[in-house]
């Protein structure tokens, strides 16, 4: 057994020994360290492999007898939830401190990382179907432990029905790969014609994509992800969604590669509603983990325009630009696991100390709260996608991929590259509107609520675990490029690329972003030295004379306004205006504005109808007589025989 | 040659900058019959605001003391990118057109946090108009880049820039459609009519001016000079890609002064002849632009 083996056999060990001791202990720490010890260990055994060791254990095979192994795209993603599981389960010891069951929610974070790992180290198909059923229970009880009011159950209730639904097109992808043997042998597929790839391809986007979040597919998403405790909702959106990409990538890339033109643009397709509307929808919420859940939608988006680009390339036969566009989309991938994580954790943080999580009423708490707060202003600049942490990195390059594809000879990927590029320009535009949104209305400004007053900063391990979190940002900022040349080598035709710390992409004008990073701090630093300590007088902040008081601070939905006018007709807000008038004269004035989801009202309630109304006419059918099911049984014994009388079956 | 760029380009941007807006707002004086302050008053103000003292709104943060510094800053990182002429020296930050663009998302998160950090309506109400229209100006940016980008396959500045060069790329009708787009781009960036009026403190009407309502002193002072340095940074971008130029260095930087001065009389011009329209307006027109660049591409990728 080699070195590497043994790291990765100790880590799994070491998780699952902390994942069954809360059975046998009421102390919670000893079961996170050793959970935070095998993962950790388990990540680091990733990251060898992806950095170039030898792969460890067996290769995908088709039977179904089950097999482990780690090659470089699992040893990726292993790296990328070991770097965030880390800091979530320190931060989670704080967290459940006095939880009621917090015992039961620490085993349940154990058994969800377990299934996380099973997922991207299985190489059979039972054994990552049954860690993919695993993923989606086991977060939605650890919901059900923490909570179990009526909004959480019926949440609880969309999410399972959501992604079993679409789940069912997870199984028939993988089923049908193993049966016609293409796990192990890609090439096997390609013999059976392109209809059935076609088929194979269309059930993995539902599949997978249902459970990544990708619009219109995504209705679960904005439902589970804010009722889940912070550390597993960082979890479910750091990690356990781009475990769906995970799924995605390896049908699309390798089982039933090479994928046709179509899924190219179907994917660019879905990225482009997914980034656009994620972020549309991030922009309108109040509740802080809501508007967390849809900016998780636009970042699953902004992967898939990386991923479409890498097929689109690949489909013209340039193959260094696909290497490019597919590194972009995993390098999306290991970024937005670091701010979500942290940004997740941080509401947890927040909720704790402010006592709500409506962004209309917290304000102030960077003062109160310099660490976790900081630390919020940090990953709130890198999923805005600002110079120079590492939110930009990945969307420049992907950007970069998009105008590449935007560049080329063909009219029809022309243009849909230039429409890909403009999107994504448009997004990370909304995405610095949405976040210095929730900057300016959860950290800045006047307290608007008395806990604020007197909130405290959190305990020192969460903090290091913020801030490591945090300077993540910063250095996948500063160092993108010693990573994409591992990344390129993951593309199915793996290109290198020479490239120091920043990315020096042939075809663009190259992102130093080590001297940009430098570069804007020098020149702060040296601007504030000008600027001088000269006295500084305190005044109110100008309001035409009057005081500002809390009924004239800013809200929300005022600071979206120009854009909820400007696009009405996609937004469709509903207003409310009731005047209560007695003799004539106006008593009070209520006022209520909504801004209906509409994939809700126009696209599920009506399958939801639908749906209802089929079971209505099913019921029919169960009269409870005894009588009526022999019939039943009967009749489908005649037809059965008639069929195979005329030859249609057996 | 390219250290002479390197020079127009820092020293150029650091000291020339504020004369642009100085110069269109005395050249619209005129226009408009008035005699109106030289060319030069952006320096005065300059002046006069580095010797003032500073204001605190409270209850602020270190981040509305720190956001003149981290705008100015990025304005400041961004006179490198731009080449002069077609030639920047190898600066270690690369002439990425999209690092561009970034830096400028990064100077208007600054001072949008900033403005929350006052939590003054006016600022609020700028920033939030600003960062509206900005959606449809980024898009409208990138399309317009992508379409400078097409005769040389790259987003390198200097290499857009030379593809420009001569009377070829103009034979192209993607390269007009560009320089329409692109029009579009300045009035947004630069703050002008019809999109917004950079004369008025009226806290209905403004955009730009709003968050810097707050300012006083020194920080005023870096907020203004990075605002000048938006007008030479784009006028000078509009003339290296989207303005004719001819020959070897010396030429092409006549052609780039004539460009320069060119834009600032069409903006001069612009602003006596047009209103501002509403605000709820200018995405439609930004939009336009938008297809305006893409019947460009298609005609680029068909021929």
């Amino acid at each position: 057994m080699s070195v590497l083996e043994s790291i990765a056999l100790l880590g799994a060990t070491l998780l699952v020994v902390g994942t069954v001791f809360p059975a046998i202990s009421r102390n919670p720490t000893v079961a996170l360290t050793l959970q935070a010890a095998g993962i950790a260990l388990i990540g680091s055994g990733g990251a060898l492999v992806l950095f170039g060791a030898p792969l460890i254990g067996a290769e995908f095979r088709s039977s179904l007898d089950p097999a482990l192994g780690i090659d470089g795209l699992t040893g990726f993603f292993l790296a990328t939830l070991a770097l965030v599981a880390v800091p979530a389960l320190i931060f989670s010891r704080d967290y459940l401190a006095g939880v009621k069951r917090s015992r039961a929610l620490v085993a349940l974070c154990g058994l969800f990382l377990i299934s996380l790992v099973g997922v991207v180290v299985a190489r059979d198909p039972s054994l990552f179907l049954a860690s993919w059923e695993l993923m989606t229970l086991v977060p939605a009880t650890a919901i059900l432990v923490r909570r179990s009011d009526a909004t959480v159950r019926r949440a609880v209730y969309v999410y399972l029905a959501v992604t079993h639904l679409g789940g069912v097109g997870v199984w028939i992808c993988v089923l049908a790969l193993a049966h016609y043997g293409a796990l192990d042998n890609p090439a096997a597929l390609a013999a059976h014609g392109s209809a059935l790839q076609a088929f194979i391809i269309a059930a993995a986007i539902v599949g997978f994509g249902t459970k990544a979040g990708l619009m219109p597919l995504h209705s679960w998403l904005p439902r589970a992800h804010p009722v889940a405790p912070s550390h597993i909702s960082a979890l479910m959106s750091g990690v356990m969604i781009k475990v769906a990409l995970y799924g995605l990538i390896r049908v699309l890339f390798e089982w039933a590669a090479p994928p046709p033109l179509w899924v190219g643009f179907v994917i660019l397709g879905l990225g482009l509603l997914s980034s656009l509307g994620g972020v549309l929808y991030a922009l309108m919420q109040r509740d802080l983990k809501r508007l967390l859940a849809f900016s998780s939608i636009e970042n699953v988006g902004i992967v898939a325009l990386g991923l479409g680009a890498s097929i689109l390339f690949s489909s013209q036969g340039d193959t260094t630009w696909a290497a490019i566009a597919f590194a972009a989309a995993l390098l999306h991938i290991v970024n937005h696991a670091v701010f979500k994580t942290l940004l997740f954790l941080v509401a947890g943080a927040f909720e704790r100390a402010a006592g709500s999580l409506d962004l209309d009423q917290i304000g102030g708490l960077l003062r109160r709260m310099p660490w976790t707060g900081g630390a919020f202003l940090v990953g709130s600049m890198a999923i805005a996608g600002v110079p120079p942490l590492n939110g930009f990195a990945s969307e420049w390059l992907t950007l970069q991929a998009l105008i590449h594809v935007a560049l080329g000879p063909s009219l029809g990927i022309g243009v849909a590259g230039a429409v890909g590029a403009a999107a994504l320009a448009a997004t990370a535009a909304l995405a610095v509107f949405c976040f210095v949104k929730v900057v300016g209305l959860v950290l800045l400004g006047p307290a608007r609520r008395v806990e604020v007053e007197t909130a405290v900063e959190a305990p020192p391990a969460t903090r290091g675990a913020l801030v490591f979190l945090a300077g993540c940002c910063v250095a996948l900022g500063a160092i993108p490029g010693l990573l994409i040349p591992s990344l390129m080598e993951l593309a199915p035709q793996p290109r290198t690329l020479a490239n120091g710390p920043g990315l020096a992409i042939p075809g663009t004008g190259s992102l130093p972003s080590p001297w940009l990073l430098f570069g804007l701090l020098a020149l702060t630093g040296l601007l504030w030295r000008l600027r001088g300590s000269k006295r500084s007088a305190p005044v109110p902040s100008w309001a035409c004379g009057q005081r500002i008081e809390p009924s004239l601070s800013w809200r929300s939905a005022g600071f979206t306004k120009p854009l909820r006018l400007t696009l009405e007709a996609v937004f469709r807000p509903q207003r409310e205006i009731v005047a209560i008038r007695e003799h004539g004269q106006l008593q009070s004035l209520r006022y209520r504005s909504e801004i209906p989801h509409l994939f809700d009202t126009l696209l599920y309630r009506p399958i939801q109808r639908g749906a209802l109304r089929g079971a209505l006419i099913a019921r029919r059918l169960q009269s409870g007589s005894v009588r009526a099911y022999a019939a039943y049984l009967l009749a489908l014994l005649l037809a059965l025989l008639v069929l195979a009388r005329i030859g249609a079956i057996g | 040659m390219n250290a002479l760029a390197g020079a127009i380009q820092l020293i150029g941007g650091l000291a020339l900058a504020p004369l642009l807006p100085g110069s269109i707002q005395a050249l619209k004086a005129r226009l408009q019959g008035r005699r109106g302050p030289s060319p030069l008053q952006p320096y005065r103000e300059l002046r006069r605001l580095w010797g003032k003292s500073l204001v605190d709104p409270q209850p602020t943060t270190l981040l509305y003391r720190l956001a003149p510094c981290l705008v100015a800053a990025a304005m400041i990182l961004s006179l490198f990118l731009v080449p002069i002429a077609g030639l920047s020296p190898n600066w270690p930050l690369g002439n990425d057109a999209i690092v561009l663009v970034g830096l400028f998302a990064f100077a208007r998160f600054a001072l949008a946090a900033s403005s929350w950090d006052t939590g003054s309506g006016f600022g609020l109400m700028g920033s939030s108009r600003d960062l509206t229209l900005s959606v449809f100006a980024e898009a409208l940016l990138v399309l317009a880049l992508i379409l400078a980008a097409l005769p040389v396959g790259s987003t390198d500045l200097v290499a857009m820039s030379s593809a420009a060069n001569g009377s070829a790329a103009w034979s192209q009708p993607a390269h007009w459609c560009a320089a329409g787009a692109f029009g579009l781009v300045v009035l947004f960036e630069t703050g002008r009519q019809p999109i917004d009026n950079p004369d008025t403190h009226l806290e209905l009407t403004m955009i730009h001016e709003g968050p810097l309502l707050e300012y006083a002193g020194r920080d005023l002072a870096l907020l203004q000079w990075s605002a000048a340095a938006r007008h030479w940074i784009i006028l000078v971008l509009a003339a290296e890609l989207y303005l004719p130029h001819w020959g070897g260095f010396g030429a092409r930087l006549a052609c780039l002064v004539g460009g320069v001065a060119l834009i600032c009389v069409t903006l001069a011009f612009t602003e006596t002849a047009q209103a501002k329209m509403r605000i709820l307006r200018a995405p439609a027109l930004l939009a336009g632009g938008c297809l305006l660049a893409l019947v460009g591409l298609i005609s680029w990728l068909v021929s």
